[in-house]
């Protein structure tokens, strides 16, 4: 997995050569860290590490006092969890979060139910965050050239370097940050403008732009949207603000009075595209000649498909004036966001489906962009470089050699969580808190801000970034929570504002004006592929985002939501491009655009435009860590600085082919797989095929009946396959992370599963998605078959299984239609790296070798909830028990309770018309059900 | 009958059969190739104890194995080697019973055989689970914790099933033996051998007394073995047809799978007797007239296999069940229409040579065939698990098996577990029944005499 591996076992044979080792430390401090680096002692340092924080984050940190645990400190109680409202950072927004800690310990992150626009939702990338938290392969002290080095000797160059700086005003003094939205580090950055006025801060944000950060954009308001219009705006899709869209979508679906129409153009598939009611692919080179065709005026040229769905959309719009959105994507021309603004304005959207309000995230001054740095180093204006968290080298795009040019600044500081490519070959690299361990802030892409509080003391020798900044001009740097605190003391100036902030979770920040309406430029026209050529759409991966998660092992093996590929990147290409090139999914590509080349296994996209080509971003890292190195192509080195998103160039079949772990086939739905995902239309109300399929006749007598009942609901109208349930199960419920080789082998663990159907043309298909947990069937042909007792059903309903009593025949998964039980072939959490450890759930037991596994409707839930509701001597309520999919679905799409009790959620959507049972006809009786898709075409009986 | 070639001919006389029988564990006559073939199958044997201790050490992974197809070679080869064994009990107790001369110079090394496979069928079972080391609950011993196991699961009444013919056959294939062992007893001259089989004779004299109980016994013992050919694999076809898996849920499973069973194991039977036969020059005690019957039995068997697969077929298409029929065409032209296609020639094709009787008396064709109908069974089983299994109902949890390296060697190593002992048996033990095959002679002077 790791490209270091054949390294250090070609120095193997050295090893013992006392000499050679001491040239290697001498000449290559960093490579014999590396080789001191076996895998066991890894472990080993990190678990004494890990013991260490463990000890210390022995009591909530809560103030700078240590308590020693002689007495039971007050309100501490031993296997009690306790919550903590922060924010983890999300391409520099913050994702309001609730942090859930047992025994200090943060074991599970959820959307902070009491934000307003968040209202609990999550996303993978929030439930994920917590997993980098423990990532042993985070930088855990100053390194300085390479080599392990103290603060104290950094605090003593600084001293040097400060008194220069105030000498000269800060010449040749840079930062380059990422994109944020933290008031404080705007404000340090001010106060560090004043105090080194020849000092330049610039922007480096890979996501928005190279030439100086996101356009402006419009901020939608879907929930209040009746028709939205998206061209190429993946809006359900990852990014900061995918929780609120989600939740806006499931209020707009379902059994929502008014249902919201979605129209998307888009240049690439996408889970938005998915859930569209009029899906369009098109061409990047066309996509602004179909924003003329909506905006109206001018001639355009273009299909006949594409004028049709641009009348429909542009009909839509206009017969719903005032509750209408049309949004442009991020990646698409800057000219048309502004022609979006205008065409919103006209219908009277603006203030009620969209706002138009100045960005949260730093601007950069005129000067202060990526290529602005660029060309200071090239005239050697840089002399001290203080990369505060990006990681540029990585990043940069192809037609910069930035690695080199980083080499040419005297003076390389970087601050990070990792020693990555840039920490690498850095003067200094400074390790920096995970965002559970540090005092900062941050704001949501709604515009309310959320102070960050740690939840736990800092495993490693780490400094803030704020008490870094600070450091540049001030002698004495006070502590991060005082530098925070001093930001927000106007508005939380009192010890009681404060704490509330801390304890609600967020903070209303007043917005600031927006900028002047743009004059729009005519579109300029995108450079169209010549004969032979490709246009190539290049995007953030689905699940490693920009690269940042490349080391988390959950988002690794989060099957993408469209290919259900894991552990790497691939090549999207159209089925008929496909076929003119004779290439199938897992054939290797060369992608060339501009000089510069990429391999990567293609993958047969339905729905992909024709003669487009998408790359992913995030793969192909040198020095991601144990997890993310040396896995997949690295599609920066295709982009330009100038058009980040989009290129022109060729694509050809180089012969080879590789398997790509995948965790389900690709195939269109069959005439027999159509009743496993069912579309109810305005004619035909009822989910149900016959009245067969009310028969309850069986040959077993009734599963008696009982108070309480579990059950679920999943409405496949509001899921929009985000898989943040998939990543809220692996987290509460001690899922392992398998690696590549056991997802081609098809061992995945996942005990939620979204899959993902196509019906119709390949090359403009609908795209269906299904969260399959276990179906707790009331007769469960699993538990007939188990020789040992070892799966068996309690009296409310649920499909136990006992993982002591297990033998591993493997029956109840051989016998289960849904394929939904999960085997432990070998020992997967003994061998997992120890400080993830401490992420376990402790209510939740962590299975060992050769015993089957499968999702429990989060049993310890229920059980808690049962207990409380003993103490207070009472029934479970209705929504008590949340199972840990249904809390982190942003759409509401899971519904989970009591179908014993009429009055309760789950038994109302039961009786639902769209109500319907996966495979009913086995005679298992699911307690798991489905609600079908509200669709406006019948589904083809 | 009488105008039948006799089964042993009438040249033959007493104590030529007793001498040419003891003589085999006494004074090997074949003891350069028995060596050879004995270091080959410790060698297997070796092969499988180094799989098995690598299987213990890392788990059922290191298997193809995989979600969906969570079964394939332990629990193909569990139906497989218990198949084989079939014939052994079919031949020594069903044919005993109904007074079948013919069986009596087949039946001791066939129920030694049974015995082998028996044992590396219940093998199987036992390493292809999770935590073997936790197999004893599957057996209804006192749990201070009061569980039992669960008497509804076909696996459960697989403990049952192998246990009881385990113990059924070791007990039958003894009983016979033991007038046996007092005939060597007598004939040894060394000392060793005296002590050695004086001990497993159990004292027996031969005297009219002891002849009579042991008739008793013998047919008791027969009795219930008969029975338990069918129940045992009808038993095992439930391990499927339990499931709700297409392809598995169908009644016809109970027969098909007792024939299926019957057939491969008189192919098997019929592979050992030409081969001791070639070995030790025993061509006048199993002679032609016995590969013959033997063929005859193997042909009738495979036609009733043949009609197994045709209504398993017709089945699929006449329940109108789409995801049924989808397994049928998965079967016929799927990733795995291999083990289908190569089943439906190894067993059916060749097979068909049986219907002429210069082929059924041809040792060298009997043996090809045979080995064809092993090999044939053997894709079948496979066939069964694997083409239901890796398509069953979702399209989204379908999934390919591919087996590894470690399935290969533990199968290859297990045919050591099934060679090693059935050598020693050769080498150690008379492994023609003599007085049996005496008995037929006697019969047959007598009949020859009345004319």
């Amino acid at each position: 997995m790791s490209g270091g591996k054949t390294f250090w076992r070609s120095l193997d044979e050295y090893q013992r050569s006392d000499a050679f080792g001491e040239m290697l430390k001498a000449e290559f401090p960093s490579i014999f860290e590396l080789w001191t680096a076996d895998r066991r002692q890894v472990l080993r340092v990190m678990g004494a590490s890990l013991a260490l924080a463990g000890m210390t984050a022995c009591k909530p940190v809560r103030s700078d006092d240590v308590v020693p645990f002689v007495y039971r400190p007050e309100g501490f109680l031993e296997g009690r969890t306790d919550h903590y409202a922060t924010a983890v950072p999300f391409e520099g927004y913050a994702q309001p979060v609730l942090a859930t800690t047992s025994a200090g310990r943060p074991i599970k992150l959820d959307g902070n139910p009491e934000h307003p626009a968040f209202r609990g939702g999550s996303t993978p990338f929030m439930q994920a965050a917590i997993l980098d938290l423990y990532d042993p392969d985070r930088s855990q002290e100053p390194l300085m050239a390479g080599r392990p080095a103290s603060w104290d000797e950094f605090d003593g160059q600084m001293v040097k370097w400060r008194d220069a700086w105030r000498a000269s005003g800060g010449a040749g003094l840079r930062l380059l940050i990422g994109s944020t939205t933290s008031p404080t580090l705007l404000r340090q950055i001010a106060e560090l403008k004043r105090a080194l006025p020849q000092a330049r801060v610039h922007l480096f944000d890979p996501l928005g732009g190279y030439a100086g950060g996101a356009p402006q954009r419009l901020r939608p308001k879907l929930d209040a949207a009746d028709v939205v219009v998206s061209l190429d705006d993946d809006l359900l899709g990852p990014g900061p603000a995918q929780a609120i869209h989600g939740r806006a979508w499931g209020e707009r679906h379902g059994d929502a009075q008014e249902r919201m129409r979605l129209f998307v153009a888009e240049t690439t598939p996408t889970q938005t595209g998915a859930k569209a009611d009029r899906r369009l692919g098109i061409p990047p080179s066309r996509l602004a000649m179909l924003a003329k065709a909506i905006v109206g005026g001018g001639k355009v040229t273009l299909t006949d498909q594409e004028l049709a769905w641009a009348k429909e959309a542009r009909q839509a719009l206009e017969s719903t004036r005032g509750r209408s959105l049309l949004t442009i994507g991020p990646s698409a021309p800057p000219q048309l966001q502004a022609a979006a603004l205008q065409v919103n304005r006209a219908l009277g959207n603006v203030g009620r489906t969209c706002e138009v309000a100045a960005p949260l995230t730093y601007v950069p001054e005129p000067g202060g962009s990526f290529l602005d740095l660029v060309r200071d180093i090239e005239a050697r204006r840089v002399s001290a470089l203080f990369v505060l968290g990006p990681n540029p080298v990585y990043q940069a795009p192809g037609d910069i050699p930035f690695a080199a040019l980083y080499a040419k600044v005297a003076l390389r500081v970087h601050a990070g969580l990792h020693t990555d490519e840039t920490g690498a070959i850095s003067n200094w690299h400074l390790p920096l808190p995970h965002a559970l361990e540090e005092w900062s802030d941050a704001r949501s892409p709604d515009g309310l801000a959320t102070i960050v509080q740690p939840v736990v003391r800092p495993m490693f020798d780490s400094r803030s970034l704020h008490e870094i900044v600070a450091s540049l001009t001030a002698d004495a740097v006070p502590s991060a929570r005082e530098i925070v605190r001093k930001t927000w003391a106007r508005q939380l100036g009192d010890d009681a504002a404060w704490a509330g902030a801390l304890k609600t979770g967020f903070v209303a920040m007043p917005a600031r004006a927006a900028a002047p309406a743009n004059v729009i430029p005519p579109p300029s026209p995108a450079a169209a592929p010549k004969n032979g050529e490709v246009e190539i759409v290049i995007r953030p991966d689905p699940t490693i985002h920009d690269g940042s998660f490349a080391n988390n092992g959950w988002l690794q093996e989060l099957p993408k939501p469209l290919f259900k590929t894991t552990w790497e990147n691939v090549v999207a290409i159209s089925p008929r491009l496909a076929a003119e090139l004779k290439v199938e999914s897992g054939d290797v590509v060369r992608v060339e655009s501009g000089g510069r080349a990429v391999e990567g296994p293609a993958w047969v996209l339905p729905g992909q435009p024709q003669q487009v080509i998408t790359l992913y971003l995030g793969y192909g890292r040198k020095r991601a860590g144990r997890i993310g190195t040396g896995i997949g192509y690295d599609a920066y080195r295709l982009r330009s600085a100038a058009e980040p998103w989009n290129a022109v160039g060729t694509v050809k079949p180089t012969g080879e082919r590789v398997k790509l772990a995948t965790t389900q086939e690709q195939h269109l739905m069959d005439a027999e797989g159509a009743d496993l995902i069912r579309t109810v239309t305005p004619a035909h109300p009822s989910a149900l095929r016959n009245e067969e399929e009310l028969d309850r006749t069986s040959f077993y007598p009734e599963w008696p009946e009982h108070d309480p009942a579990w059950g679920m609901v999943i409405d496949l109208d509001r899921c929009i396959g985000c898989n943040a349930c998939v990543l809220a199960c692996q987290a509460e419920n001690n899922i392992p992370v398998v690696g590549q080789h056991q997802v081609y082998e098809g061992r995945e663990m996942a005990w939620l599963r979204v899959d993902r159907y196509y019906a119709g043309e390949p090359d403009d298909p609908e795209t269906h998605f299904q969260p399959v947990p276990c179906m707790h069937c009331e007769q469960a042909p699993c538990e007939m078959g188990c020789p040992v007792h070892a799966t068996v059903h309690s009296p409310d309903g649920l499909n136990l299984m006992v993982y002591n009593r297990c033998i591993g025949t493997r029956t109840c998964s051989s016998y289960c239609p849904y394929k939904v039980r999960r085997f432990n072939w070998f020992d997967y959490t003994t061998d997992a790296p120890s400080p993830t450890e401490a992420q376990r759930n402790p209510d939740v037991t962590v299975r060992g070798r050769g015993v089957m596994e499968k999702c429990t409707y989060c049993i310890q839930r229920i059980e808690g909830a049962k207990v409380q509701a003993d103490i207070e001597n009472r029934d479970v309520r209705d929504g008590e028990v949340t199972t840990a999919c249904q809390q982190a679905c942003p759409a509401q799409a899971i519904t989970f309770g009591n179908l014993a009790d009429v009055e309760s959620a789950v038994a109302g959507q039961r009786k639902s018309p769209r109500n319907y049972s996966l495979l009913g006809e086995q005679g298992t009786r699911p307690r798991t059900t489905y609600l079908a898709k509200i669709g406006d075409e019948p589904d083809g009986e | 009958m009488a105008s039948r070639t006799p089964v042993i001919p009438l040249s033959e006389s007493f104590g030529e059969i007793t001498r040419e029988v003891a003589r085999i564990p006494l004074h090997m006559p074949a003891r350069i190739p028995w060596l050879i073939a004995f270091i080959l199958s410790l060698a297997l044997l070796s092969l499988f104890l180094a799989s098995i201790t690598y299987l213990f050490a890392r788990g059922v992974g290191i298997w193809g194995l995989n979600i969906p197809v969570n079964w394939a070679f332990a629990i193909h080869l569990y139906v497989w080697w218990l198949g084989l064994g079939h014939a052994g009990t079919l031949i020594s107790a069903m044919l005993l019973l109904m007074g079948q001369d013919w069986r009596n110079s087949l039946n001791r090394f066939a129920e030694a055989m049974t015995v082998c496979a028996v044992i590396c069928a219940g093998m199987e079972p036992i390493i292809h689970l999770g935590r073997p080391w936790f197999v004893y609950w599957m057996f209804p011993y006192p749990a201070t914790m009061g569980v039992w196991p669960q008497f509804r699961s076909p696996l459960e009444w697989d403990v049952w099933a192998v246990m009881t013919y385990l113990i059924v056959s070791i007990l039958f294939w003894y009983i016979g033996l033991v007038p046996d062992l007092a005939t060597v007893r007598d004939r040894a001259k060394r000392r060793g051998w005296q002590v050695f089989f004086g001990i497993f004779a159990l004292g027996w004299r031969g005297s009219a007394r002891h002849w009579a109980v042991w008739n008793k016994t013998y047919r008791t013992i027969a009795a219930i073995a008969v029975p338990l050919v069918v129940s045992v694999h009808s038993e095992v076809s439930l391990l499927f047809a339990s499931g709700q898996i297409p392809g598995w849920h169908s009644t016809i499973f109970p027969p098909y799978f007792v024939l299926g069973a019957a057939f491969s194991g008189f192919a098997m039977v019929a592979m050992i007797a030409i081969v001791m036969r070639h070995a030790f020059q025993l061509g006048h005690i199993v002679t032609e007239r016995h590969l013959d019957v033997l063929a005859k039995v193997t042909l009738a068997m495979g036609m009733m296999t043949a009609y197994g697969y045709f209504f398993e077929v017709f089945d699929a298409y006449y329940s109108g069940e789409a995801r049924e029929i989808a397994t049928v065409h998965d079967r016929f032209f799927g990733a795995y229409a291999w083990s289908y296609w190569g089943a439906v020639c190894c067993n059916f094709l060749p097979l068909q040579l049986l219907w002429f009787d210069r082929v059924r008396r041809s040792p060298v064709l009997l043996f090809l065939i045979s080995t064809s109908v092993v090999v044939g069974m053997w894709l079948e089983r496979y066939m069964i698990l694997v083409t239901s299994l890796y398509k069953d109902f979702l399209p989204s949890s379908f999934g390919y098996y591919h087996a590894s390296f470690w399935d290969w060697s533990t199968y290859i190593g297990m045919l050591g577990l099934f060679l090693t002992p059935f050598l020693l048996f050769v080498r150690f033990l008379p492994s023609i029944s003599i007085f049996e095959d005496k008995e037929v002679l006697a019969r047959e002077q007598e009949e020859a005499a009345r004319g």
